[in-house]
């Protein structure tokens, strides 16, 4: 120790404080970035903030472009089967398909008044467009996480916003997150969930009988979602479709889900079905998504928000 | 080529790795082999430990931006840079692995003194990331058979590393 200072360090509390920081100068460090990190992990949740430290901007983006131009090739055969397949069933719904037998009526299609999007017309219809679908590319994709998010190359450019709903040629797909200029973030239905209500899940419906449950995905293979509280009245059988109720705001109804695998009783005493569903979707190769956008979302959310409200 | 370039491209070319190539693997659903810190168990003896907690924070975060797990990798990078010179500690023989710029090998600390470094270093990075992804208890065989598989995938791809840029210096 220096000449000219006193023995006892006592006297100086502010520099016995200096010496224990120096000291654990390490430890401290460490627990500074920790909880940096640990505020990225939970601040994520917000998700406008973070939007520029994430898959969506413009260095991942550019990469997963790149490599997404160069691997898309080995997949051109599926993909382009889906995308037959999809065009076949879209041409089973066309009205030019249906021969109609009663000669009093005559079907015309007004295709103006059921497929703009003017303002004008929009008022002029009885039917209004609830549903708008965008197409979009996906350029990084990945099945194996707890948490699995693909990219896309649209974005709140192309008029994406967080919350649209996602679905592919054969079924659903997933829920927007974020969106960059460019490119938006998706978070997938392979997302590990409990089931329950405040975690990532979708109501679903039985095509044939009605009954609605609770779709979510179990952590554990990628093929395959499970649906929860089934109840026991259903008639259930191998290879049933199960589609989106269309409940929520985000997706339309009728969009696959999947198929029946197997079917279990929880518990002895427990009142619905627990069902293994063989995914619709196949995230393995997923090439082209639909971004859907209601266009009466917010009048929906709204009402219900204030209805909530006023039970409050 | 000095000791500053060899960190550069190998961080470079490990976060490339990691992205576009085992992150696109798949093994199992059960098996996410990592083999990015690596970095950190390779850098040098002689790193200060704040800039070692600062160099696994810029790796994380690195990583963190191409799969969209904000913070994860992260907070498992800072966590195994602290913890890095107490393992080394416990490791090394009577008065530390010699030579000024010598970094952490199977040829500085012997096969059986690295391949226990090693499987440390990965089990703790791999229990801190899957913690902190899977974030929730409620399934402890779940959390505790991916720590596992994934970290004996890992270990064989740190395996391959160290056979294929094996130096005899």
């Amino acid at each position: 120790m220096p000449e000219g200072f006193p023995e006892s360090l006592d006297s100086y509390p502010v520099r016995n404080l200096i010496i224990f920081l120096r000291r654990y100068f390490n430890f401290f460090l460490f627990l500074l970035l920790e909880v940096i990190c640990l505020i990225f992990v939970f601040r994520n949740n917000n998700f406008q903030r973070t939007v520029y430290l994430n898959s969506a901007n413009g260095v991942s983006g550019k990469l997963y472009t790149r490599y997404n131009d160069i691997q898309y090739y080995f997949h051109l055969k599926s993909t382009n089967d889906s995308l037959v397949s999809e065009n076949l069933a879209l041409r089973q719904q066309l009205a030019t398909s249906f021969d109609v037998r009663d000669t009093t009526t005559r079907i015309v299609m007004d295709t103006l008044r059921k497929f703009t999007n003017d303002t004008a017309r929009k008022l002029l219809s009885t039917e209004v467009r609830k549903f708008l679908y965008r197409d979009a590319k996906v350029i990084n994709n990945s099945v194996n996480q707890t948490t699995n998010y693909i990219t896309i190359n649209r974005g709140s450019n192309d008029g994406i916003r967080p919350n649209m709903g996602v679905i592919g040629p054969n079924g659903m797909v997933g829920v927007v997150r974020t969106a960059s200029p460019n490119y938006s973030v998706v978070i997938s239905l392979l997302t590990k969930s409990n089931g329950s209500t405040s975690s990532f899940s979708f109501s679903s419906r039985l095509k044939n009988s009605g009954e609605i449950g609770t779709v979510y995905w179990d952590g554990y293979d990628a093929g395959y979602v499970t649906m929860k509280d089934v109840p026991r009245s259903a008639k259930l059988h191998k290879g049933d479709t199960v589609i989106t109720s269309g409940f929520s705001a985000v997706f339309p109804e009728n969009v696959n889900i999947g198929y029946i695998d197997t079917v279990y009783v929880g518990e002895k005493a427990s009142t619905s079905f627990t069902i293994r569903l063989k995914l619709a979707t196949n995230f393995y190769n997923l090439q082209y998504v639909y971004i859907i956008e209601n266009l009466l979302r917010d009048e929906q959310v709204r009402l219900e928000d204030s209805t909530r409200k006023m039970l409050k | 080529m000095s000791i500053l370039l060899r960190n550069i491209i190998r961080f470079i070319l490990l976060i490339l790795f990691q992205v576009l190539v085992l992150d696109r693997i798949l093994v199992h659903q059960m098996v996410n082999p990592y083999l990015y810190m690596l970095f950190i168990l390779l850098l040098p003896f002689n790193l200060p430990r704040p800039a070692l907690q600062l160099l696994g924070l810029m790796l994380g975060l690195t990583l963190d931006m191409f799969s969209d797990s904000m913070g994860v990798h992260a907070a498992a990078c800072v966590f195994i840079a602290y913890l890095r010179p107490f393992v080394l500690n416990i490791l090394s023989p009577q008065g530390g692995f010699e030579g000024p710029q010598r970094t952490p090998s199977v040829t500085t600390m012997g096969v059986s003194q690295f391949a226990i470094y090693a499987t440390v270093m990965v089990l703790l990075h791999h229990i801190a990331y899957f913690c902190l992804s899977v974030f929730s208890f409620s399934d402890p065989l779940y959390l505790l058979m991916k720590i596992l598989l994934s970290t004996a995938a890992s270990l064989f791809l740190i395996l391959i590393y160290e056979l294929l840029f094996f130096s005899r210096k």
